[in-house]
């Protein structure tokens, strides 16, 4: 997974607006937390944490699947506040040179392990390093970081060979994860055992993991930042059946979930309950994943611009995002979702909801109707998932009525993966792609002719290539100015509209749910995915 | 099929005598058994006639519930489609991978149970070997891999629930023609100097059948389990109604719409009732002690 994502909404994913960083000569200070609301936070208790599915390790450094879990115990140099203003977490203070070339970073002083050994700049040269190599996105992320100097055990140097616009946000504690050298000092990265048992600096120690079942997490009695963290346990528990899931908050064996943990129609339902309360902050940094269909273009249907065209005349995105996501979703035809303000470009689809215009284009296409009313059958590969299942239903029956018979075909994610980027024995693909912490890193991967590489998961799927987009990609790449940056995102998204190679359709919300006991656990721009340090429960 | 004979009894009042007889007989099972199954493929085979449309087409507002329009009388999915229509269009999906299913079964069953019943030696022993091997997998999960290596289509997963089926055919006819090799008329025969195949087909397999006949209906039975289970866990095809993806389907929304996942249950319910009650009564019916009797 070389530009590791997800294609699914059980996957995991990051992504924020790099636009809204002050780049160039940015500063911060570290111990200005946020003030939290609701009065007093209270220290004590046990927070119950639903997953759906279990990550298969508790640290990310090497496979951002595991990214729920890791930022608890294992911190990064900076954390983002809702508004995605940097403030310090390892690193108390960094400078960025007006070149974009050079990196400085005051590292916190008195910060210990969880094995009680001292943290300085040998553990965040190692980590960097290691990322680099080992990280799916950290090879794109410090592609261009040349040398890691530390002039002291409190300060590390990046020297980086050409800008990169989107490193600062990279430096979170679930995207770019700081370990500790002495543990990793010999041998393979991906084999040490610390992946399964994370010795961190964060607010809370590994305590127990009982696979399949649940992750139990102590609280660090020597966390650098007292008297937080507030909780004395948190218990991430996996629910698998959304169903289970929703009578667990209904009865409040759990206190939270995140990227709305219930089956859709159930939303409306529980937001009755007075125990419970609907979140949406807590998703800047990690915005909602695009929905969408990949088409192959090396079909020699779908290889043809006016097929496409059509194709997008029959998607009503709105009907979509009312009946196939009950109403929790957002219609969006760029490839950039809403929430990604900066960047996003809410300008409407050229192809709107046309049926007419649909019929049209493949009559004088040359595809006329045979005696059973289609004109040519395609495959529709999608995930086997409940929303997605219907997803394929509902485009199955509106392609359909322009005489497109498509068939459906359902599968886990891996053999779709296989199917599509190795095999490419596919015709339509449905996806759920993150936009990551910055379309450089989530949306430039769909569309760069350079990215379509066979058998590289959630690259470029639908073989695009166009030279004028690839140069904007390129460009937008090392571009140190934040306006001419968003202006070259703009371009490419009124292309990629314009072209269509993927169609997209929704982008669902997504809800924190949690026990209205549980209190401070979104006042940051990750949420649930960020350390926990803030949460307290108003009782036990 | 010879009539089974009637056990004498002492006379008592003929309406009487008729009831306990039939029910005793198990004709009472069979004919209600058969009846409602009866009536389920005439259903189904009317789908065309009932509901011309797709089934899967979205027709009208979503989650409209049963009674709510007299135009959809059992409601509409998540989706708008009809309830009515995916119901019968889904019994001739669950009847399809029923019936092919058991016929696959039954013709594997057949021929591997005949072969290691009659030839014995080390035929006997392969095949009850792999009878023992395919025995050891249980034949849901052996269905879903079939199933997950090939395409989810109809065919497909009636031959997978076939291959998952056969063993028990097999064992049932390799025991009973064990038992009937040795017999009488089949010693006679031989002497008349009849062929292995004509022995096999004429003498010994129509006297075996009685309680594979009886199986038949319990294997259509599972079939249409296995697909609705299959269907459930959305490993069914998904380019066609069945009523285990309509149960599937349902789930998201089963706190709230609930009868989208009762209906196809009942009617999944119902189907496998009737067939049960078939097996049970051909059982009595067919039975070798109710023939014996004088």
């Amino acid at each position: 997974m070389a530009f590791g994502t997800n294609i699914s909404r059980r996957r995991f994913v990051v992504g924020l607006s790099a636009a809204a960083l002050p780049i160039g000569l940015s500063a911060g200070r570290a111990g200005e937390q946020g003030s939290i609301p609701d009065g007093e936070p209270r220290r004590g208790g046990t927070m119950t944490f639903l997953l759906p599915y279990e990550p298969p390790f508790l640290l990310s450094l090497f496979n951002p699947a595991s990214l729920v879990l890791s930022a608890k115990m294992t911190e990064g140099l900076l954390e983002f506040d809702r508004s995605m203003t940097p403030r310090g977490q390892l690193a108390t203070d960094w400078t960025v040179s007006p070149d974009g070339l050079t990196y400085r970073f005051a590292l916190r002083r008195g910060v210990r392990w969880h094995d009680g050994r001292d943290f300085t700049s040998a553990d965040v040269a190692f980590s960097l390093r290691t990322l680099k190599k080992v990280h799916p996105r950290g090879r794109l992320t410090f592609a261009n970081l040349a040398e890691i100097a530390t002039p002291n055990d409190h300060s590390v140097v990046l020297r980086l060979t050409r800008p990169t616009p989107f490193l600062l946000p990279a430096l979170s504690a679930e995207e770019s994860p700081i370990v500790p050298y002495h543990v990793y000092r010999d041998g393979d990265p991906l084999a040490n055992p610390n992946a399964l048992s994370p010795i961190g600096t964060g607010p809370f120690k590994f305590g127990e993991w009982s696979r399949g079942n649940y992750v139990i997490l102590e609280r660090n009695p020597d966390y650098w930042d007292p008297p937080r963290p507030y909780l004395d346990r948190i218990v991430a528990r996996v629910i698998s059946d959304p169903q289970q899931r929703s009578v667990a908050f209904e009865t409040g064996t759990a206190d939270v979930g995140y990227r709305t943990p219930v089956p859709l129609r159930d939303v409306e339902r529980l937001r009755q309950l007075p125990t419970l309360e609907f979140e949406t902050a807590g998703y800047t940094y990690s915005p909602p994943n695009i929905t969408c269909i990949e088409f192959n273009l090396d079909n020699p249907h779908l290889g043809r611009i006016e097929i496409r065209q059509a194709i997008a005349h029959m998607i009503d995105r709105d009907k979509i995002a009312e009946v196939v996501y009950f109403g929790q979703a957002v219609a969006c035809p760029s490839p950039i979702v809403p929430e990604l303000a900066a960047f996003h470009d809410s300008s409407p689809s050229p192809y709107p909801f046309d049926p007419d215009a649909a019929a049209k284009l493949l009559d004088d296409a040359g595809y006329p109707r045979n005696r059973d009313g289609m004109r040519f059958s395609l495959t529709l590969d999608y995930p086997a998932d409940e929303t997605f299942h219907h997803l394929a239903a509902f485009l199955r029956v509106m392609l359909g009525r322009a005489g497109i018979w498509v068939k459906t075909r359902g599968q886990d994610i891996g053999s779709q993966a296989r199917r599509v980027y190795t095999d490419r024995a596919f015709d339509m693909q449905l996806a759920s792609l993150s936009n990551l912490f910055d379309p450089a890193i989530g949306v430039q991967r769909l569309f760069w002719s350079k990215n379509y590489v066979k058998g590289v998961p959630f690259s470029n799927a639908t073989h695009y290539g166009n030279p004028l987009v690839d140069k904007l990609l390129e460009d937008q790449a090392v571009e140190t100015d934040p306006a001419r940056r968003v202006a070259q995102w703009r371009e490419i998204q009124r292309i990629i509209l314009h072209e269509v190679p993927d169609l997209n359709l929704v982008m669902p919300r997504w809800y924190t749910i949690a026990n209205r006991r549980l209190k401070g656990h979104s006042d940051t721009a990750d949420g649930l995915e960020g350390n926990l340090a803030h949460a307290y429960l108003v009782e036990k | 099929m010879e009539r089974p004979m009637i056990a004498s009894r002492k006379l008592g009042s003929p309406v009487k005598d008729g009831i306990a007889f039939f029910k005793e007989s198990g004709y009472l099972s069979l004919t209600v058994g058969g009846a409602v199954f009866a009536a389920i493929v005439v259903t189904a085979a009317a789908a065309r006639l009932l509901f011309p449309g797709d089934p899967t087409d979205m027709v009208t507002t979503p989650l409209l519930w049963p009674g709510q329009s007299g135009l959809f009388p059992l409601g509409t999915t998540s989706l708008g489609q009809d309830v009515a229509a995916g119901l019968v269009w889904g019994a001739r999906a669950s009847l399809q991978v029923g019936i092919l299913a058991a016929a696959v079964g039954l013709l594997l069953g057949l021929v591997a149970g005949t072969l290691a019943g009659y030839c014995g030696g080390w035929i006997d022993a392969v095949l009850v070997r792999v009878i023992a091997l395919f025995q050891t997998m249980p034949p849901f999960l052996l269905v879903v891999v079939i199933v997950a290596i090939d395409e989810p289509t109809l065919r497909t997963i009636s031959l997978a629930i076939g291959l998952a089926g056969w063993p028990t055919v097999a064992r049932l006819v390799r025991a009973q023609v064990r038992s009937l090799r040795q017999a009488e008329f089949v010693l006679a025969a031989r002497c008349q100097g009849y062929g292995t195949t004509r022995i096999v087909l004429g003498e010994i397999l129509p006297n075996a059948l009685p309680p594979v006949i009886a199986t038949v209906s319990v294997l259509v039975a599972n079939a249409i389990l296995m697909e609705a289970g299959l269907s459930f866990l959305d490993m069914g095809d998904p380019n066609i109604v069945s009523w285990g993806s309509m149960i599937g389907a349902a789930r998201d929304t089963l706190r709230i719409d609930w009868y989208l996942a009762v209906l196809p249950g009942l009617a999944i319910a119902l189907t496998v009732l009737s067939l049960n009650l078939v097996s049970d009564g051909l059982t009595e019916v067919l039975s070798p002690r109710r023939r014996a009797a004088p």
